[in-house]
């Protein structure tokens, strides 16, 4: 294989984009109206993933039943033809599978306030149908977007970035080309302010560059926020026109 | 021989043993609750878990829980705990013989730590059980605690654990006997009046780990 | 984790009521990290980690295998890390699958194996169907907080004190020489990951804590098992000497001002520097101690030596 150039000397890089440039960010909200009570697809650059969300319901197992606060579960369903070879096994039992859905349950028990619900469950089902590159972010900005369509009471947004460290350049939301190709960091950013929910480098970076990471990784989290407002903006006045012709 | 109880604090009795070459630490915790299925109407349910130094628990781990089992439970007085649950667990530290080709030195230690356990653990016993792991080799002379190199040269080796009572000074029953190799009716019958007389003597030491860790305990 | 620990309201209280006023029930500092006591075994590669009452024990091992088809110019390295009721109640055997297991054996996982601290390529003995592999087992013996540093510590010491028989190749023969045969060789170890971990609290309230400016989350280093239980976020940071970030994991949990991140990294970077060094020079007396009698047993002389 001929080696790809991840940063072109002009500042480009694989996909045409700058360094501090998002992928294409597309989300739409309620768009499995009848099969749960809040649902989200999100198309992230080539990640494609839709977010159900159930609840908050009455307990099935009297062992979730917490009489203080709701029970939140989160599955991640990484189907076998997410990436471009088909994969042989299952993803299902995976310990980075296990992983991401203990992060993200860990991640939004802290911003729904799950207070109001006590004695009920909510589950978050996730089913990626394409992966390309920075998925706990996307997967983030998934569950915000349908838990906002449930209705569930929340803080604050949280929108979730990938940034990876080409040498001494930080490249804000990368693929998945680019992320075999460094070292990257996850971040869940709340709101528009610099609080970090999660944070998670799992490669090499130097410490003094870190901070330029966390930055950047910021700056675009705020970004995706504001996209998903835009989204939510837009489709509160789709509703709010179409209840109004009746 | 060298034992330490107390070793760890989030369990309810705990033995740090080393005798030569072996290091087992175990650890009991109980009585406590059981789930549904583990639970038995009339007696202490046990659930021994032995966990090897190196690699994962196989089969061979399995005999071992199995045959520890089988020596712990006629001297606990399983009948003064019903529908509860005692846990065992064992970690060996240092097995101090080929994994692959014996399990006696560490049956013995793993048996001996246990008892120490659960004496700490308060758990009510009836008599104490003294293990002895004993190699006879070519030129017929019995080994106690034999050496890795011992254990190799040897013609048979021998697993033995008794029931003591009257102050550990009478022997009840023979709770154990476990003999692998070549030897005859006349050698098991010298194996065992051999590992007696050690049985007995190393019963003393026992006693007086036992007094030492009451007294200790009483005066903190 | 299997059974919740559970801890009195009024212990929760005093815990975190204690924690505002800049105290810890054991009397340390915010940013003090427990003494680490790391001790050797008989053979190589046998290390036990006490912090406080926590304690880990490491047995390196390792085997000759046939290496993965997709890798022949490596060995494999595996960690295994299982826990048993030993460490405490809230530890069930045979089930490793809850979100606190899994996360302990990840980022011991990342630290170590995939941030390549272990040189895997000189594992290998003939390329494509001899190497070795090499076994981390990780033992938790008592659980009193600080799993993750501890096995850290005790896992790449571990490795860094381990040696292996040493080899002689014939074609496609391999000889492995016992210990008392031939002097056995060290494992090459590419860095030194060191695991610290913060655990916070937010003492005010949710609000306060997403809205408000003023960044008064308290985060201290290395927490108990009282206070593990009772945090509401927590960090681990995988530094080494070279001023690298091996992992980060924040999994969530209380949301901490970047800054505040930032800060924390740079106070790991203080105490793995000092781990570092004891770890080292530990495994230089351990070492030389064993060496004792190698000098006066040794039939080598000076005329050979020069």
């Amino acid at each position: 294989m001929s080696r790809l150039e991840i940063y072109s000397p002009e500042g480009l890089r694989l996909d045409g984009r700058r360094w501090n440039e998002l992928r294409k960010f597309d989300a739409s909200i309620n768009t499995h109206a009848h099969l749960s009570d809040g649902s989200s697809y999100l198309e992230q650059g080539n990640n494609k993933i839709f977010t159900l969300v159930k609840g908050p319901r009455e307990p099935s197992q009297r062992s979730q039943l917490d009489q203080s606060k709701a029970t939140l579960n989160v599955t991640v369903n990484i189907t076998r033809f997410s990436k471009f070879e088909r994969s042989k096994a299952s993803h299902k039992n995976e310990r980075r599978t296990l992983e991401i859905q203990t992060s993200l349950v860990r991640t939004f028990e802290k911003n729904l306030m799950l207070q109001n619900y006590p004695r009920t469950v909510i589950d978050i089902e996730i089913h990626v149908l394409q992966q390309d590159g920075g998925l706990v972010g996307s997967l983030i900005n998934g569950i915000t977007l349908a838990c906002i369509d449930a209705g569930i009471a929340m803080y604050d947004y949280i929108s979730g970035v990938s940034v990876g460290l080409y040498d001494t350049v930080p490249l804000l939301d990368i693929n998945s080309l680019e992320e075999n190709a460094m070292s990257c960091a996850t971040l869940g950013v709340v709101g528009k302010t610099e609080k970090l929910s999660l944070l998670l480098v799992e490669d090499k970076i130097p410490l003094d560059r870190l901070e330029n990471v966390l930055a950047i990784g910021i700056a675009g989290a705020h970004r995706i926020r504001d996209l998903m407002d835009q989204e939510l903006r837009r489709h509160a006045q789709k509703r709010i026109a179409n209840s109004s012709k009746k | 021989m060298q034992v330490q109880t107390g070793y760890l604090n989030k369990v309810d009795g705990s033995s740090h043993y080393e005798n030569k070459s072996v290091k087992v630490i175990c650890s009991v915790t109980g009585p406590i609750e059981p789930k549904a299925r583990q639970e038995l109407p009339t007696q202490l349910a046990l659930e021994v878990t032995v966990r090897p130094a190196i690699g994962v628990p196989t089969t061979r781990e399995i005999t071992l829980q199995d045959k520890i089992r089988g020596v712990i439970s006629p001297i606990i007085c399983r009948y003064k705990y019903p529908r509860q649950l005692c846990q065992i667990t064992l970690q060996i530290l240092e097995s101090g013989e080929e994994e692959t080709l014996f399990n006696v030195k560490e049956l013995i230690g793993c048996i001996n730590s246990t008892v120490f356990a659960l004496i700490d653990a308060a758990i009510a016993i009836n008599s104490i059980a003294v293990g002895v792991s004993m190699a006879v080799m070519g030129d017929g002379t019995f080994i106690v605690d034999p050496s890795n190199e011992q254990l190799k040269k040897s013609v048979s080796t021998h697993a033995l654990v008794f029931q003591l009572v009257d102050g550990s000074k009478v022997v009840e029953n023979v709770l154990l006997l476990d003999s692998f190799g070549n030897f005859d009716e006349s050698t098991l019958f010298e194996v065992l009046e051999y590992g007696e007389k050690h049985a007995l003597s190393l019963a003393k030491d026992f006693r007086k780990t036992i007094e030492t860790k009451i007294k200790k305990d009483l005066f903190m | 984790m299997a059974k919740d620990i559970e801890i009195s309201t009024a212990e929760a209280q005093f815990i975190v009521g204690a924690l505002k006023e800049r105290y810890r029930l054991d009397g340390r500092s915010f940013d003090e990290f427990r003494e680490v006591k790391i001790k050797f075994g008989n053979e190589y590669g046998d290390v036990m980690v006490e912090m406080g009452e926590t304690k880990v024990h490491v047995r390196i091992s390792c085997q000759v295998t046939q290496p993965y088809e997709d890798r022949p110019f490596e060995g494999l390295f595996l960690i295994s890390t299982e826990s048993t009721p030993m460490a405490g109640p809230q530890f069930e055997n045979g089930t490793n699958t809850s979100g606190d297991e899994v996360l302990i054996s990840r980022i011991i996982e990342k630290a170590i194996r995939r941030s390549g601290a272990l040189d895997v390529e000189g594992l290998c003995i003939v390329a494509g169907s001899k190497c070795w592999a090499v076994r981390a087992n990780v033992h938790f013996l008592n659980c009193d907080g600080g799993f993750i540093d501890a096995s850290c510590i005790a896992v790449i010491a571990g490795l860094m004190h381990f040696k292996k028989p040493d080899i002689t190749v014939h074609g496609e023969k391999v000889i492995v020489h016992p210990l008392d045969e031939r002097e056995p060789v060290p494992l090459g170890i590419l860095h030194i990951p060191i695991c610290v971990t913060f655990s916070f609290f937010n003492p005010q309230d949710t609000e306060e804590n997403i809205k408000g400016e003023s960044n008064q989350e308290i985060a201290i280093i290395d927490a108990t098992l009282k206070e593990e239980l009772l945090r509401d976020g927590v960090l681990t940071v995988t530094l080494n000497k070279n001023r690298e970030v091996v992992q980060v994991s924040k999994a969530g949990g209380l949301p901490m001002d970047a800054l505040q991140l930032m800060e924390c990294c740079h106070k790991a970077y203080s105490i793995i520097e000092r781990i570092t060094d004891q770890i080292i020079n530990q495994i230089k007396e351990d070492y030389k101690e064993r060496e004792k009698y190698k000098a006066l047993l040794s039939s080598e002389n000076a005329r050979d030596a020069s």
